[in-house]
């Protein structure tokens, strides 16, 4: 084993010192996605202590800050989800049954062209201004994305596990996480093109 | 399928794939074929490039740094006492 006393690894053995270094950004982030401050200040705690947990498994791959901030962004979809399935709303439920089948099917004709084709968006949502709205509609997808599919989509997307290491965790065969990821990736967009590009108001 | 054209369908699976792993060149060469002439699935590729862009972004939304909100003293308190306490439970 490589033995590297790195600035990372330092931090790693205080975890106290989590608090007042990475506190505050972490629970802006919270409050700007959840936007009551005492839930945000919960996700916040229980990111910490499951940092605490998952401690000796960070491999410096990436900066604390980082790793931190993904794990808080699991806690922010876990509680979405826990809060849309407290709802009962008609929308909801349409969205999860549109989920049940293949997305892609329902997207496509027979001979394999759009059905419905990808709609225009705004020149880029991640400009300052548009930002925050689609930001909050993603989440919000996210948190009504089917369980299966979001698991195999957040290890890929927001901790950056290979199709390896992700086959590993969810003991699924390599063309099997494609599917998924696939899935998964069609039914945001479709969420987000039904949800964002077209308010239904 | 024909072996020489991907249908979009089958682009959209390939986009999707090759966010995933790097796809055989000639697979790689019908999906760039196909995008060079599909503005549907242009966009749908571009589409999901946001989407990863914005699932990765650190960023904290603008604001003035005043409206900034920070955890309170009690707050951060409570969080070491909690850490501590669970390093003392994993020290027994």
């Amino acid at each position: 084993m490589e033995k590297k006393q790195s600035g990372a690894e330092h931090r790693l053995n205080s975890p106290e010192s989590w608090v007042d270094q990475y506190g505050d950004f972490l629970y802006h982030f919270a409050v700007s996605r959840v936007k009551d401050p005492s839930l945000a200040e919960d996700l916040v705690q229980e990111t910490f202590l499951a940092a605490l947990g998952a401690r000796k498994n960070f491999q410096g791959r990436s900066a604390v800050r980082t790793w931190l901030i993904a794990i808080l962004k699991h806690k922010i979809v876990d509680s979405i989800r826990k809060r849309v399935r407290e709802s009962t709303s008609d929308r909801v439920e349409s969205i999860a049954d549109a989920a049940a089948g293949d997305s892609a099917d329902v997207e496509f004709t027979g001979k394999g062209g759009w059905r419905i084709r990808p709609a225009r968006w705004a020149a880029n949502p991640l400009e300052t201004y548009r930002q925050k709205e689609f930001m909050d509609v993603l989440y919000r997808c996210l948190g009504q994305l089917p369980q299966r599919l979001a698991k195999a989509f957040l290890l890929r997307e927001i901790d950056g596990l290979s199709t390896e290491e992700i086959c590993k965790e969810l003991n699924i065969s390599a063309t099997n996480s494609w599917v998924m990821l696939y899935r998964a990736r069609m039914w945001l967009r479709q969420c987000l093109e039904k949800r964002w590009v077209k308010p239904e108001e | 399928m024909s072996h020489w054209m991907f249908s979009c369908k089958e682009v959209s699976r390939k986009v999707s794939e090759s966010m995933d792993r790097q796809l055989p060149a000639h697979q790689r060469m019908l999906m760039n074929l196909h995008l060079m002439m599909c503005k549907y699935c242009r966009r749908f590729k571009d589409q999901l490039l946001i989407m990863h862009r914005a699932l990765n972004s650190e960023d904290l939304p603008p604001g003035d740094a005043d409206a900034c909100p920070h955890l309170s003293g009690q707050a951060c308190e409570r969080m070491k006492q909690a850490l501590k306490d669970e390093l003392a439970k994993g020290n027994k």
